[in-house]
């Protein structure tokens, strides 16, 4: 059975090039994408999450307030028992702070994986498929994780 | 139910009373002494007289900071280093978002720290008193530019302030600018600010309103941006505006630009009604711009050169430090400089580009099968038609967030570099005009060897900040 995924970009933020990218991507990699769009709260994120029961969660900011826009988010997504992956990727901080900084700090936020502005769709997906133990080519024949 | 249709005095008035009580500084307007200010000005003010009856490309930057004095600076500076002849203010994302009490707060900080802690003018914030002391500070035309679903206020403001020109409208301020609004309360929300400029219009004060050509910025095909913009036009023209500026923004592909800019102008003149007085303006690049100054001059170079061989009444400037943001304001002089040199050398000589004509052709018929559809999904309403169309996916903008949109089309470059459709959704264009479209795409898929795909859409979203046109496959891919 194909995987689902959610997908939004977080805060007041309204730009959409990027998940519009990601969608497509993730759909022609065999996953069932659930794009919230641009401009999603936690809430949003949390509630598609537990109707979809999905298995990950990708979350994108490009406007600089990443970091206030994912406060207490894993805390919500632990009061709703979820077991899902967390991603987040974009321009996650203002100005030109050194990556590996803000990685170390929305890791510690609770995200699995941190990707930069730069990633190509591609490594997204290939991470997932690690994380989720997804042979590429036979999606069918996965055993579910967990 | 809602209706193109002129939104009676009456009615005018009691919408116009509720906006102006929104906010304190709103009750500082009105309409007879606003007049008496207009009349007041002299004529280098008047805005659609000097782009209308410009002999040359008028060059007009973005520019916008929260304190009065700065943005008198800022503009003074525009217009005698940078040889701005028009002027923008462009206003905050508060405001933007009718949030006047945060405004409010950005602009004391601003006051107290001198930071700039708001990305615009605050103009309602202001108020009548204080655009009008800017106003009279700058002796060349201003106008308002923004990206407002809901303006009403903002307009009743900045008219009564002494502006005359008005960016922004129904489509091209909602579909790509949010996710929520709706887009029939936005065309209502719109059809105020126009009828507004109506009524100054009539009384001999003619705003000119100038819808948003670029929509998403990001690889717009031509025919949905001219759709748009005649729409916007068609509505803004049933509430009494007489001067538009209809709007196209570059796509890099020099045959195409020039090509949509003259049909930009021959559309508008053709569907919009005779009274009005048609202009067009072109965007010098929306997209993402390369991380080097000296690379981005060479965007703006082209759209300089592009702008001296369509010529346009007007070119919006970037500058070189695009890629960062908000530039200093020494670089966007440098912007409109640059843009000026590419045009003034340029504009005398007698360039002839292949294929204008039949490219022209295809965005015209693209163009016309979109209006038609909307003026059908409408039963020969153009507000009906409009919102109806959006909801099918008969028009559509790629890349739009807004829920009123389906945002299904997806645009990839051709083997020359000319915006094509890749995907499209519900779009009301013909089979022919598809397959046209399609054919293109496969000739580049066979040049990179490569299958139709988004992958293509991504590589050319990136292309020209990497320092190409078409986002060609790379080694190592």
């Amino acid at each position: 059975m194909p995987k689902t995924v959610i997908l939004g970009v977080i805060g007041s933020d309204a730009h959409v090039v990027g998940i519009t990218i990601l969608e497509q991507a993730l759909q022609a990699a065999g996953f069932d994408v659930v794009n919230l769009g641009v401009q999603s709260s936690q809430a949003e994120f949390v509630e598609a999450a537990r109707r979809e029961d999905a298995s990950a969660v990708l979350v994108s900011s490009l406007y600089g307030h990443a970091e206030q826009d994912c406060q207490g988010f894993h805390e919500k997504i632990a009061e709703a028992d979820l077991d899902v992956l967390t991603y987040i990727g974009g321009n996650l901080a203002v100005g030109q702070d050194d990556f590996e900084q803000t990685r170390r700090r929305f890791r510690e936020l609770g995200f699995d994986r941190v990707f930069d502005s730069e990633t190509d769709p591609e490594e997204a997906i290939a991470a997932l498929r690690r994380d989720l133990q997804i042979a590429p080519t036979e999606p069918e024949t996965v055993p579910v994780r967990g | 139910m809602l209706r193109d249709e002129l939104i009676p005095s009456d009615e005018l008035r009691r919408i116009d009373e509720s906006v102006r009580t929104n906010w304190p500084t709103g009750s500082a307007i009105e309409f007879e002494e606003a007049i008496e200010f207009h009349e007041s000005l002299p004529p280098e003010s008047a805005f659609a007289t000097v782009l209308e009856s410009a002999d040359r490309p008028l060059l007009q930057p973005r520019a916008g900071v929260p304190l009065l004095e700065d943005q008198i600076e800022l503009l003074q500076h525009l217009h005698a280093s940078g040889g701005a002849d028009l002027l923008p203010t462009t206003i905050d994302s508060y405001t933007r978002d009718n949030e006047y009490e945060k405004a409010a707060e950005g602009l004391a900080e601003a006051r107290e720290t001198g930071e700039a802690t708001l990305n615009g003018f605050p103009a309602v914030n202001h108020g009548v008193e204080g655009c009008r002391e800017l106003i009279r500070a700058i002796d060349a035309p201003v106008e308002v530019r923004h990206g407002t679903p809901d303006a009403r206020l903002l307009a009743a403001i900045t008219f009564a302030g002494g502006f005359q020109s008005f960016e922004g409208g129904p489509i091209s301020y909602n579909i790509p600018y949010t996710k929520e609004h709706d887009l029939a309360e936005t065309i209502e929300h719109w059809q105020f600010v126009d009828r507004l400029a109506g009524a100054y219009t009539e009384r001999g004060v003619r705003i000119n309103r100038e819808p948003f050509g670029p929509l998403t910025g990001t690889l717009v095909p031509p025919a949905i941006a001219i759709a748009v913009m005649l729409l916007e036009g068609q509505l803004a023209a049933t509430q009494g505006v007489r001067s538009l500026t209809l709007g196209y923004g570059q796509v890099g592909n020099l045959v195409q630009d020039v090509a949509a800019l003259r049909s930009l102008r021959s559309l508008g003149e053709e569907y919009l009604p005779d009274e009005v007085t048609v202009t067009t303006v072109f965007h010098e690049w929306m997209g993402g711009f390369p991380p080097d100054e000296a690379r981005a001059n060479g965007v703006i170079g082209l759209g300089g050169a592009t702008a001296a061989i369509a010529r346009p009444d007007k070119v919006i400037t970037k500058s070189p430090q695009e890629f960062q943001g908000v530039p200093t304001k020494e670089a966007n002089a440098a912007g409109l400089r640059t843009t000026r040199q590419l045009i003034d050398m340029m504009i005398e000589q007698d360039v002839r580009l292949d294929g204008v004509e039949r490219e022209r052709e295809l965005i015209e018929a693209a163009t016309r099968d979109l209006i038609e559809a909307v003026e059908a999904a409408g039963d020969g309403d153009v507000a009906q038609g409009t919102i109806t169309a959006f909801e099918s996916g008969a028009l559509d903008v790629p890349f739009a967030p807004s829920d009123s949109a389906q945002g299904a089309v997806l645009p990839a470059r051709d083997d020359d570099g000319r915006v094509r459709i890749f995907e499209f959704g519900d779009l009301a264009v013909s089979d022919e005009i598809k397959e046209i479209h399609r054919n293109r795409l496969d000739a580049r898929a066979e040049t990179e060897g490569r299958d139709q795909s988004f992958r293509m859409v991504a590589d050319d979203v990136d292309a020209i900040s990497d320092g190409r046109l078409i986002g060609r496959p790379t080694e190592g891919d």
